[in-house]
């Protein structure tokens, strides 16, 4: 056990040393992350102001008319007037002219009168799915605040007290983000796919360049363990990728005024795990790899493709395909883009996130014991 | 334990493919513990398969060997701590320096902290390394490469050496001092198992064995291996040795030809009167001729002899 630690750590401190010896690997591994995250931070921002709105009051009643101020009122939506009929709706979307449209259909008012649930239709423009997407929730969202208000004034009216609709409201706030700001939205999980990132592609290539130096086959003529050779390599890595985190998440919490609402220490121990699974992940690909081109050009595949598409990242894991979303279960991503968001703004801890935890550290011992036996069945 | 212990290798049918291609196909080898021994053969004769197999980095797909009585297919962790592997290209950390080298690979052999130093230390002074030893080793010329890689496969003292063409691309002087250094290794009871394509080299070894196509066809002395060569060498010193070459080649009674420096040397295998005979094919095909003399069989000759009969055998089995 002992000689055993001894080789894992003389692996590690080997690695070590071919990193202090790296400059743009050292640089990747320490500057990078940082740039990428105010590049991102900056760049892509969902926050969606100002869509343009057109309104088609056909019920024409001061009901119709107080529901449809509601939209002139909020800042995410701008009613650039009312259109005549459908037809006229047909031909601005046409245009490009609105994204949004918002139909009162006659009888609303009446359907209100009698207590039951008013139709309102709201046509978004798929073709801009950020825009169209907010649009729909935002809508929701007011129909949803809006008809409350109405079934509490109908409730005041029948002196009934509903202190349970009152309740909605707040939710919906944070449900929505009411200062519309994408950052904290973001901020949580690009650090995960950052971290995939920096991590999948440096470990991509170790083990291939073991394979190409030779060095590989040395050490197959020693008493050192395939199991302690990936752990060896991994320990610097997760150092580095644990260091890469925290700065992001420093980052976040200072630059971008990132709510950190959960536990530090629940966030640093997934990280740890989530950092081991993504860097498991670049050591199969090391292991299969046939030179380091290829290790090279998969890493890049894995890391940004998985990163970006599958982790729930940018896009809601609902929203893409079925098959896609299988896939994403295959990727330690999505499980730790849950966790960290669930962490930092909604103030999750063990008790809600242990499954996506669990996933990982499965994820981690799978890809580990992968990679050690892939790597045998290459080397002999 | 195994009655086989006082050998250093035995290998029984040993065989490797890679895909279609045969590399070792059924090797019989023994070699006693004290020996140098040579491997030749050709390139792609399957030495570097065969000595990668007996360093227990390869697995066999036919037959066993015994490394100190030991399977390396069966038993790899007890072969790993009695021998050194040298591979044929550079095998050390480039970024490393010499003796960070060193001492990594004699951490993962296992030495303990207190003996790494003072070992790493005698044999860096021992290789000529010791003024190199905080130089990166992607610095090193290519000799200092060469002792570099030894010291690590000395590092841990190992009983059997298995060293594929340690010497390959080195120039003359850091190759005889490199064999000086295995000289004394063999003094100090080290058996090692060499392969290499320099026949100077060759005839340095107790024993040597003759790999073609997978297989070891002859094996001996260097003494031994050089009567195996039939007939009679000539030198021809002719001042167009190519076309004096492809012009005797193929010609009656000329078993092989081929350039040697500057001269052609061809194995006669008639009667007396060779001499004349090559003098006046060349003459006949206008070509000047310096002298004709018998030639001592050495290396060289056996070699080029040993790979011609085997190609030839191999187009004949076609």
């Amino acid at each position: 056990m002992k000689a055993a630690l001894t080789r894992v750590t003389a692996v590690a401190g080997k690695e070590f040393k071919h990193l202090q010896r790296d400059p743009r690997a050292l640089a990747t591994v320490l500057i990078l992350p940082v740039l990428q995250l105010l590049l991102f931070a900056y760049a892509i921002s969902f926050d969606v102001k100002n869509v343009p709105t057109v309104v088609l009051d056909q019920d024409n009643t001061p009901a119709s008319r107080q529901y449809l101020q509601t939209y002139l009122s909020s800042e995410f939506f701008d009613v650039l007037g009312s259109a005549n009929d459908l037809a006229q709706i047909d031909q601005l979307f046409d245009q490009n002219k609105v994204r949004i449209a918002v139909i009162v259909p006659s009888g609303f008012a009446h359907s209100l009168g009698l207590g039951e649930k008013a139709q309102v239709a709201v046509l978004t423009d798929g073709s801009e799915p950020t825009s169209a997407q907010l649009g729909q929730a935002y809508a929701i969202a007011l129909n949803a605040s809006y008809s409350q208000r109405v079934v509490v004034e109908w409730a005041d009216r029948q002196g009934l007290d509903l202190a349970q609709a009152g309740e909605i409201e707040p939710r919906l706030r944070t449900w929505y983000n009411p200062e519309q700001k994408s950052s904290d939205f973001l901020i949580p999980g690009l650090m995960v796919v950052i971290i995939m990132i920096v991590t999948i592609q440096q470990t991509a290539v170790t083990l291939v360049r073991e394979r190409e130096q030779g060095t590989g086959e040395q050490m197959t003529v020693s008493p050192l363990r395939r199991g302690e050779l990936m752990v060896g390599k991994l320990l610097p890595w997760t150092l580095l990728a644990f260091a890469d985190m925290l700065v992001i998440a420093l980052v976040g919490i200072w630059v971008f005024d990132l709510p950190l609402r959960g536990s530090l220490g629940f966030l640093a121990a997934s990280s740890v795990v989530f950092v081991f699974s993504a860097l498991g992940l670049g050591l199969i690909i090391s292991a299969v790899a046939s030179s380091l081109e290829t290790a090279n050009i998969v890493g890049l595949l894995i890391a940004f493709l998985p990163a970006f598409l599958l982790s729930g990242f940018a896009f809601p894991l609902e929203s893409i395909p079925t098959p896609l979303q299988w896939l994403s279960y295959a990727f330690p991503g999505r499980y730790m883009v849950t966790i960290s968001r669930g962490v930092f703004l909604k103030g999750a801890g063990f008790s809600e996130l242990w499954p996506e935890l669990a996933a990982l550290a499965a994820y981690a011992l799978v890809v580990l014991l992968a990679s050690s036996l892939l790597y045998r069945k290459r080397s002999t | 334990m195994n009655t086989d212990e006082a050998l250093a290798v035995q290998a029984t049918g040993l065989g490797r493919s890679f895909g279609q291609n045969r590399a070792v196909d059924a090797v019989y080898l023994t070699i006693p513990i004290g020996m140098i021994f040579g491997l030749l053969g050709p390139d792609g004769a399957g030495k570097s398969t065969l000595i990668r197999m007996l360093a227990t980095v390869l697995t066999p797909d036919t037959g066993d060997a015994t490394i100190f009585g030991h399977s390396v297919r069966r038993s790899p962790s007890r072969v790993i701590p009695r021998i050194g592997y040298m591979s044929q290209n550079f095998s050390m950390y480039p970024d490393l320096s010499v003796s960070e080298n060193l001492n990594f690979f004699a951490t993962l052999r296992g030495i303990s902290r207190a003996e790494r130093k003072p070992r790493a230390a005698a044999l860096m002074s021992a290789m000529g390394l010791v003024e190199f030893a905080d130089m990166r080793a992607r610095n090193l010329s290519g000799g200092m490469k060469q002792k570099l890689m030894l010291a690590a496969t000395l590092i841990h003292q190992p009983d059997l050496l298995l060293l594929d063409e340690p010497t390959t691309g080195v120039d003359p002087v850091s190759r005889r001092e490199f064999w000086r250094i295995l000289a004394r290794l063999h003094r100090e009871g080290k058996t090692v198992l060499v392969s290499t394509p320099y026949m100077d080299e060759a005839e340095r070894c107790s024993y040597l064995a003759f790999l073609s196509d997978g297989r070891i066809t002859h094996e001996g002395s260097p003494a031994d291996i050089k009567t195996v060569v039939p007939g009679t060498l000539f030198e021809l010193a002719t001042p167009q040795p190519r076309a004096a070459l492809s012009a005797v080649t193929g010609t009656p009674c000329v078993r092989s030809a081929h350039l040697f420096g500057d001269v052609v040397r061809v194995l006669w295998t008639g009667d007396s009167g060779g001499a004349r005979e090559l003098t006046s094919r060349l003459i006949d095909v206008g070509l000047s001729v310096t002298a004709v003399r018998p030639a001592r069989v050495d290396m060289e000759a056996a070699f080029a002899f040993l790979s011609e009969s085997e190609r030839l055998n191999e187009v004949a089995r076609q």
